[in-house]
């Protein structure tokens, strides 16, 4: 019950410093007997904070080596300082800026394909009338997700083998040479979003099929009494109802554009390949983890971070205004 | 003795402050209800008796023991939500038992409690079926069965009838009269439904805005409301209430002379609110009354009686009357006849009873 | 609505396309499976000349026998079963808690203790600060490190959170008045109400166990410590490098597609019996995290 009523508080005949000592003992015994009677939330809460500070935060404390002359030797606060010198070093390389443009592009395409996919796919779904059908096709097709990417890798390669692999066999068949899918820049885009789409469209299609479960029977109805077909109301009544869903979603998307899977990436790519394939954190696992420059990669990795954070909380407000509705 | 003394309570959050003060005693075996429109502060006073607020100020003691800062648990009482709060993973009697076995009550003794609870609302044959499997009484049942129990000294009621319909309503709160003659432990009751106020309580506390208005007997509230909240909450319909002013033999409303008998003499000119219950007026004229012109919109029948929707001049009216088994000749009635002995004078600006009724 | 009776000749024949559509959708989701099924099950001849469409050609266990006979499977494989009970357990013990102090009302800087879990949603100091990070605790090469370095993530912790916030006010204030305390109100009453996210949150931790990959990769380097998909990994890259896997013998009973096969059709059999009880509920789960009003 929280009653919303303004009313003075009962004044006291006491001067300025009384009160504020009276106050300050008032709110000192207070928090005693809190945490005597509600010390068990705070025993509940240590651990996770633990946790986010130990493996989450520290590192972020980690971070300055970005502007450091990082040594394993001196450790991170007995390095000394560079100032900006790194990021001067990256964006002078053709291969950092190559994998900020790499990364970029292949978010695009993947939003330009991949994220219709699934949206296509939940309306696909909607349509179907046999239940046994729609069922066990959304069993099917929910699947990959699952999958690690790994073995999403090992799929891959398997299928696209020169001399082995299906897609080549399939090749073969219209009489032409097989095509060294995998070692060709040109190749890897078209792959790897295909592959993205084959393995997230499913289970993308989820949230859109919520959604449409939750646009209100009587408009299909009143549509069915106006004498719409299908394909109208679909258009009509279904993609209008679920905009704010897949604005949403757009949003995310955008917001999270620095972000590729690059698990699936290492999986894939070779030096033949890297031209297109190589995105920022690719780069950062072969600079740092690989070539152990660490502070060149680290201050890779704060400016991937930055741009990241800028876009989600861009994404975040825009997605307020849209609907009123907090992403988190 | 295991009443509930409230010694000038006041409740904020922050700066927003929602009770401002209330004094009130519960005594032994007593069944209080706390009733007032949503947002007076009667659930927020009740969940400090329980433990559920903290106090910000003033003094409650349950027993003759102040509770200010012991934990609900240790406080004995025993409170039934509105919603039930029945755990939907446990049956009937795990539900009853929750309680008990926390406080590590031996085995058979936990049993035996809930065998003689549940004979005594009825629940012995449900004891193995979950909450969702139970019609909304028997919910209900389990509910307060949970609470008694634990043989608390206090039961605290919040709103425990809002969720059922109005037959089983109706049906509930009989039952939990009954239950309170039975067992005698001391109860209070929020409610914002004045039928269940007076129908259930010993005493009547009307809140309103964080303040108590007047505690009272249902018929000391019904009878001598102290102002116009008062009259105007408790009762269905509600009192009518027209501005008026003072004149020597009663008052002058919208251009008419009403008698009444009793008006402060030597206060002519005064403004007044005058209050006529609907169930008050008669459609013949007697010996003490005085005729009002109404200008009627609707009949409404009940049965036995019927609700006369118009106004007096600009005040809308609603009036109750016997039909005698027909509400035809009702349509045509133009003018109502107030008993002089029946009228409520209220000061016009503090809303303060002026007099209450003769008898 | 759903009487096909109704439809118009349009829409019958509307509706029997998208049939069609969704079935070579979903045959083309399940085509590469049936595939790598059939590669590892057919010789290394048939396998490596690209004879393998649909169905094994030369069935043989041959793959089988060889992924099987590895020490180093069984043992990765093992490992994989350790980091995914361990790490789960391990999670639970930390989220729900977590999730429920910070559910709380009276937690003492809620708000302070959500954003420093939410921050991290959108903001992370990257791979090298977490591993130089990781390398400092001493956590490398370490079977406890991948245990407890991916335990917690705030997407499930507000997840649950949310769940939490949703029970009704006076389960937990009848719990209460019945004498239990808050981590009887978490156990008692709280996680038996909140079974579907629980469980949604579980089914998260294992998939992501089962599957974790990167990080087990770059911080084990104990060859006895790697879980599953690192030694897929490090197999399918051993293999082709090998010369004997290179050459194509006609007689040659495996390839490096075949074997490879059955390490993916071994690893697969797992999720695949986990399968059902994960759509029971990522339904539900996906759609609590998704939006928060």
């Amino acid at each position: 019950m929280s009653d919303e009523h303004t009313a003075s508080i009962p004044k006291t005949e006491k001067s300025n410093v009384e009160v504020r000592h009276d106050r300050r003992n008032e709110r000192l015994t207070w928090l005693i007997d809190h945490f005597k009677r509600e010390w068990q939330i705070y025993v509940m809460l240590a651990p996770a904070i633990i946790w986010f500070l130990l493996f989450l935060y520290k590192p972020m404390y980690g971070l300055q080596i970005a502007f450091k002359d990082y040594s394993i030797f001196r450790g991170i606060d007995g390095s000394p300082w560079v100032g900006w010198e790194h990021f001067g070093t990256l964006f002078g390389s053709d291969q950092f800026v190559r994998a900020v443009w790499n990364t970029i592009k292949i978010s695009a395409l993947n939003l330009l394909f991949g994220f219709p996919a699934p949206i296509i796919l939940a309306l696909m779904f909607n349509e179907i009338l046999n239940a046994t059908f729609k069922k066990t096709a959304q069993t099917i097709v929910y699947l990959p997700h699952f999958i690690s990417s790994v073995i999403i890798a090992g799929i891959v390669i398997t299928a696209f083998s020169p001399s082995a692999g299906i897609v080549n066999t399939i090749i073969g068949w219209f009489g032409f040479e097989p095509i060294y899918f995998l070692t060709k820049p040109e190749w890897f885009r078209p792959i790897f979003i295909g592959t993205g789409i084959w393995q997230e469209a499913g289970f993308g299609s989820i949230v859109f099929l919520a959604a449409i479960a939750g646009v209100n029977p009587s408009l299909y109805e009143s549509a069915v009494v106006d004498g719409a077909n299908r394909w109208q109301m679909m258009w009509k009544i279904t993609i209008p109802s679920i905009m704010p869903t897949i604005l949403i979603m757009l949003i995310i998307r955008i917001g999270n554009i620095m972000e590729v899977s690059f698990e699936l990436i290492i999986l894939l790519y070779q030096p033949a390949t890297y031209a297109t394939a190589d995105v920022v954190n690719t780069f950062i696992y072969r600079q740092g983890i690989q070539g152990g420059q660490y502070d060149i990669a680290a201050a890779a990795g704060l400016f991937n971070a930055v741009v990241a954070f800028v876009l989600v909380m861009t994404a975040n407000s825009i997605s307020k205004r849209f609907s009123r509705t907090s992403l988190w | 003795m295991s009443g509930v003394s409230i010694e000038s309570v006041f409740k904020r959050y922050g700066a927003v402050q929602v009770v401002h003060g209330v004094d009130l005693t519960v005594e032994e075996k007593e069944f209080v209800v706390l009733v007032g429109p949503s947002g007076c502060g009667k659930s927020t006073t009740l969940r400090m008796i329980a433990g559920l607020e903290e106090i910000s100020d003033g003094e409650i003691a349950i027993d003759g023991r102040v509770v200010n800062r012991i934990a609900p648990k240790d406080r004995d009482v025993a409170m039934v939500f509105q919603n039930y709060a029945l755990y939907p993973h446990l049956n009937v009697a795990e539900n009853m038992a929750f309680g008990l076995r926390i406080r590590r009550m031996p085995k058979d003794e936990v049993k035996k409690q809930i065998t003689e609870v549940a004979e005594i609302l009825g629940l012995t044959e449900y004891l193995e079926r979950r909450p969702a499997d139970l019609s909304g009484g028997q919910r209900q049942r389990v509910a307060m069965g949970r609470a008694i129990v634990r043989h608390p000294k206090v039961f605290l009621f919040d709103e425990p009838l809002s969720n059922l319909d109005a037959k089983l309503r109706t049906q509930m709160r009989a039952e939990i009269r009954r239950l309170h003659n039975r067992l005698g432990v001391t109860s209070v009751y929020v409610t914002h439904d004045q039928v269940e106020a007076m129908t259930l309580a010993d005493r009547i506390v009307v809140m309103n805005d964080g303040n108590i208005e007047q505690v009272g007997t249902p018929m000391e509230l019904f009878n001598n409301p102290v102002n116009t909240f008062v009259a105007g909450f408790l009762g269905s319909p509600p009192m009518n209430q027209i501005q008026g002013t003072l004149t020597d033999q009663g008052a002058q409303i919208g251009g008419h002379e009403l008698r009444i008998l009793g008006a402060a003499s030597g206060q002519t000119g005064r403004d007044v609110v005058v209050g006529i219950r609907p169930e008050h007026i008669s459609l013949e004229a007697g010996p003490e009354t005085s005729p009002l012109p109404i200008a009627l919109d609707l009949v409404e029948p009940l049965g036995s009686e019927a609700l006369l929707h118009g106004s007096f001049g600009d005040t809308p009216m609603v009036l109750k009357v016997d039909t005698h088994g027909d509400v035809a000749h009702l349509s045509g009635v133009s003018e109502i006849h107030v008993p002089a002995d029946l009228v409520y004078l209220f000061d016009a600006e503090t809303g303060g009873a002026i007099r209450g009724q003769a008898n | 609505m759903q009487n096909m009776n109704l439809y118009s000749r349009g829409d019958k024949f509307f509706v029997k396309i998208n049939m069609v559509l969704v079935a070579l959708f979903t045959i083309s989701t399940l085509y590469p499976f049936i595939y790598i099924a059939a590669m590892s099950f057919s010789s290394g001849f048939a396998a490596t000349s690209g004879k393998v469409v649909l169905t094994p050609i030369q069935s043989t266990l041959a793959a089988y026998n060889v992924v099987l006979a590895e020490p180093e499977f069984w043992r990765s494989y093992l490992n994989t079963f350790i980091y995914t009970i361990g790490g789960t357990i391990m999670s639970l013990l930390i989220v729900i808690p977590g999730a429920y102090a910070l559910s709380r009302p009276q937690l003492l800087g809620r708000r302070f203790w959500n954003l420093l879990v939410a921050f991290t949603m959108w903001f992370n100091a990257g791979m090298i600060p977490f591993w130089l990070n990781m390398r400092d605790l001493g956590l490398l090469d370490s079977y406890f490190g991948i245990i407890i370095a991916f335990a917690v993530n705030a997407f499930n912790i507000i997840l649950l959170r949310n769940f939490f916030e949703s029970i009704p006010s006076s389960f937990e204030e009848a719990a209460r008045m019945d004498g239990a305390n808050e981590f009887q109100i978490l156990w008692k009453v709280y996680m038996p109400l909140s079974k579907a996210a629980i469980a949604t949150i579980t089914l998260f931790c294992v998939v992501a166990r089962w599957n974790g990959f990167f990080w087990a990769m770059i911080l084990l380097s104990d060859e006895s410590k790697i879980p599953l998909q690192v030694y897929l990994r490090h197999t399918i890259q051993r293999l082709s490098d090998d010369e004997e896997f290179t050459t194509t013998l006609i007689t040659a009973p495996y390839s490096v597609e075949t074997v490879t096969a059955a390490i993916i059709i071994c690893s697969i059999i797992p999720v695949l019996l986990f399968y059902p009880f994960i759509q029971k509920y990522f339904n539900k789960g996906i759609l609590l995290g998704g939006v928060k009003e």
